[in-house]
This record gives C-alpha cells, structure tokens and sequence, in this order.
C-alpha cells in the first residue's frame, strides 16, 4: 500500500537519503533499522510530508486507488490515511491526554467513529482513561509513549509509521508497546517500524529494511534478516 | 489622600490596563504561535481607531455596529500583514521576522501620516459616552465603564475559545510543537493566520477604545500603546495569553498609581515606572509572571 521508489532527500547540507526503494504491504508491519544517521527518520519525515523528496516517487494506496504523495501537504497526507507517530513521544505537554488524543482526531468530523475509537484506544492502554484530566507533560516516559500511539491511532490510519518506540523505556515496557503493534497489525493496520532495537524488531516484523547512509542495504524476511551474517554482526552484536 | 481618590485611580489603572491587555494578547499569541515580536502590532491599534471614526463618521453607524466592523478591519489588515510579510519569511531566522515587522510599521505609520497628515484630529463619540455613571463611591464616565466591559467580554470569548473549541484546542497544539501538530492533520498556516486575525482584530478594539478615551487620534498614536502593551506581554510571560491578560493590568496599575499616589513633580516620569517596574518583575521572575521556561516551551 505504499511504495518508495528511488526516493532521495536532502537535509539541510547532507544528502540524507539516496535513493532508497521500499514497500509496505496491507497488513503487515515492516521494520526499518539501522545506525544513528543512516536516514531512517528522514525516511518517515518524507513520508508523512514533513519534509520534501528532491527526487523519486511516493505512492500511497489507502484503498483501491493509488496516490502520488510525494508533492502533498502534511495534512492532507494524514486524510490519506497515514499516521506518524515522531521520535521522542512528542506529545503535547500542555494539552490534558484526552485533549492529546482528541487532537489526533482533528481531522475526523464523525463523532461515533471518534467515540468508539477513544473507547479502542483506552482499551490498548488503560491507564490513559484513568489519567484523562492531567496534562500530558505529567505522565511518565512510558505512559507517553502510550498516548503518543494512542494519539496517532486516533486518526483511524491505514498505515502508522512508527518511530523508535522503545526510545528510553523499560524493557518490560517495550515488550508491552510492541505487543500491542501485533494488535494493531492484527485489527488491520499495517505498521513500518524504525528501531534501534534491531533484534526485537526484526523478530516482530513480516518484513525488513536495513538502511546504511542513505541506501537500503538489505532486505526481506524479518527472521531471515535476523539471521543474515552482517545483520548479526552490525546491528544484532553477535558473531563473528 | 482619601480613599475614594485611591479607589478613583484603581478604576483608572483597571481602564488602561484593559487596553494594554486587549493589545499584549496578541503580541503573546502572536509569539506563541509563530515566535515572532511584531513590531507593527501598535500600528493596529492606529488603524483600529481610524477605522472607528471612519465608520462612525462616514457610514454613521450606532455604537456596537462600529465596534464589529473595527473588529472585522483589525482582523482583516491582521491577515493581510501576515500574508504579504511575513508568511514568505517563514522558516527564516527570528531577525528576519523583527525586521520585517519593522518594516510593516514604518509602511503603516507613513502610509498614515501621507494620505491622513500627522495632525491629530477629534475623534467624534456618541453623546452618550461621555455622561457619567454612578458606581458605588464613584463617578465613572460611560466610555469609562464600556473599556472595561468590553474588554473583559472579548477576553472572556477569547479565553472560552482557546479552552474549549476543536479551533483552539489546535492553536494551542501548533503553539507547543509546529511540526507535530502538521502530523495530526493542522494546517498550520491557517493557524499562524488566524493568530494574526484575532490578536489584531483585540488591537483595534483597543485602539477604538484608546480613541473614544482620549478623544484624538493620530497616524503616530499606536507606538506608545504598542510598546507599553509589549512590556505588558513580557511581564504576563510572552507567549501566555493569560499571562498578556494580568501583565496589561498590573501595569495599567502600576503606572496609573505611580502618578497618581507620588508627588505631582514626578508624574513626568511615567514611563520611566512603566520600564521600572518590567526590569524589577524580570529580575524576580525572568519567565514574567506566567511564562514558562524556554526549556520546557522547546
């Protein structure tokens, strides 16, 4: 449902991405890994139309009809249908968490869709219904981290691109965020991961990316990946 | 020194700080959204009172229909600014911006000056504006009253309106985070827009008030107003609307006893408390009274 093809952006002076070629398809989640700087968040910024591609093709396919989304404007590229969860949580700290969450429904003018969707979300992460009322900047690392998600699922996407969602959290509690990307695969949304928790991704995910300085090094079977020599040796910190 | 004299110069220092108030809202709502000090936002306050008498004289309109109209010119010439100056300028340094307001300021204020002359001229209120009205102890002239009525009523909408609407409750999210705010659907140029449309639309009111207060009006009468009603902004913590709120009244207080409460051979030093009393809260507070630390703000 969503295809890069020969994407190359450049940021600020440095040439960030070099043409880079993905996909990710309906129902899957895809992770994208790779050493600090290799491009990977550029990848998502590009997508979402945080940033602009100099060069290359982004094609998102919601449903049956195929967009063009390299030239869109950020907001309409969340009407498309794509979230974007930022690195570092990003929630608005000012914003109580159910304002966080409403926001992320902006776009949304269908109140019952929006109701049952907060209900979802509380669902995924209980702990947000109990702190509703409280700024977000009050919550823990963890508990942002949830509402961040939550936040972005509350466009109702078709794709939600996620970025470092294990970024100084617990173990535990990533294995509880990445327990719930499975939910969130399994109810139909599909998922491209960027990680630097190469070896947790990669047991998660259908398929994988490994981005080196702007070019996609490898790709393919998350498990095959994991396996693959050079993965294990750069990103997986074993053998030889 | 009676009481009553006090209280007389409370009331005075609760009328001036409404239109500071009035105005030191939009400086913080234009800072918070688009960091920007906009240094043509006295220049509004002008246009707000011109836009008055013209619609008072010209169009001979009652009262509160004039009100809107200099409601709907601030917001407008609000927009119009934004559009023509300052949105090419987006993503340039803050420097670019300052100067760049500078810019709209002279345009304005010479703008006036050549097709109105530099001549203040009488600004013609209804009749009815200038009877006194009894308030407890008090005398208070109707133009008097309606400042702060006004103000408070425009405030209050304000305020409901951030709080409360889908609207504000996105101005607030694109004044925390830009980019964030584009990923949950804002349009953020319409944002940036509507905090020039509003911030302006209060900063004619104020200059309408300013007008029908002082009863004259020139093309050069916003910049005192405009500075002051910044310092204003600062004291509340630029960037806080309600912080712009309490830093206009507290220095409509200050300054209004200052003068008022020290021996009449001081009252020429009135700016002089004005900027006193700024450099006295930002040693104690350097974030004004309601301002957040820029660390938290990144």
């Amino acid at each position: 449902m969503l295809w890069l093809e020969d994407v190359h952006v450049r940021r600020g002076g440095t040439h960030a991405l070099r043409g880079i070629d993905l996909e990710v398809r309906r129902g899957e989640i895809v992770a994208l890994i790779g050493a600090n700087g290799a491009g990977k968040t550029t990848t998502l910024w590009a997508i979402s139309g945080l940033l602009r591609c100099q060069q290359g093709r982004i094609a998102f396919a919601p449903d049956t009809q195929r967009l063009d989304i390299s030239r869109m404007r950020a907001e309409r590229i969340v009407a498309a249908g794509i979230s974007h969860c930022p690195e570092g949580r990003q929630i608005f700290g000012n914003l109580s968490v159910s304002e966080n969450l409403m926001v992320g429904a902006y776009l949304r003018g269908d109140r019952d869709g929006i109701e049952q969707d907060l209900a979802a979300v509380h669902g995924l992460f209980p702990i947000l219904a109990t702190r509703a009322g409280l700024p977000g900047n009050r919550l823990s690392g963890g508990e942002q981290m949830m509402l961040a998600i939550g936040r972005a699922l509350m466009s109702r996407p078709k794709l939600l691109l996620l970025d470092e969602p294990s970024l100084g959290l617990a173990p535990q509690l990533v294995e509880q965020i990445f327990d719930i990307l499975q939910r969130i695969r399994n109810e139909g949304t599909a998922v491209l991961l960027v990680e630097q928790n190469a070896a947790m991704a990669l047991d998660l995910a259908d398929r994988a990316y490994v981005l080196e300085t702007g070019l996609i090094k490898l790709a393919g079977d998350g498990k095959a990946l994991a396996q693959n020599v050079e993965v294990r040796r750069a990103y997986l910190g074993v053998g030889p | 020194m009676t009481s009553a004299y006090i209280l007389e110069q409370i009331a005075n220092g609760i009328i001036l700080g409404s239109m500071y108030a009035l105005i030191a809202i939009g400086f913080s709502l234009i800072y918070g959204i688009v960091r920007l000090i906009n240094f043509a936002h006295g220049d509004i306050v002008t246009i707000g009172a011109f836009a008055m008498l013209a619609s008072v004289v010209v169009l001979n309109a009652p009262f509160a229909l004039a009100v809107i109209f200099v409601l709907i010119v601030g917001a407008g010439v609000g927009m119009l600014i934004e559009r023509i100056a300052f949105r090419p300028m987006r993503g340039a340094p803050q420097v670019t911006g300052f100067i760049a307001s500078l810019a709209v300021a002279i345009v304005i204020e010479n703008l006036g000056i050549m097709t109105l002359t530099a001549q203040p001229r009488n600004f013609i209120v209804p009749t009815w504006l200038s009877t006194f009205v009894p308030l407890g102890p008090l005398q208070v002239r109707a133009i008097d009253l309606t400042i702060v009525v006004l103000a408070i009523l425009l405030m209050a909408t304000l305020a409901l309106f951030v709080r409360f609407t889908k609207v504000g409750m996105a101005m607030r999210a694109t004044a925390e985070n830009y980019n964030v705010a584009r990923l949950m659907g804002i349009n953020i140029d319409r944002m940036i827009m509507l905090a020039f449309a509003i911030g302006s639309a209060l900063a004619a009111a104020a200059g309408l008030m300013w007008g029908s207060k002082y009863s004259q009006i020139s093309p050069l009468m916003g910049l005192i107003p405009g500075l002051k009603a910044f310092v204003a902004a600062v004291i509340g913590g630029v960037g806080s609307i309600s912080g712009a709120m309490l830093g206009g009244y507290v220095l409509g207080l200050a300054e209004v006893l200052f003068v008022g409460l020290l021996p009449p051979e001081y009252s020429g030093y009135r700016n002089v408390f004005v900027f006193a009393t700024l450099i006295v809260i930002l040693l104690v507070m350097p974030n004004g009274l309601l301002g957040r630390s820029t660390e938290e703000r990144a």
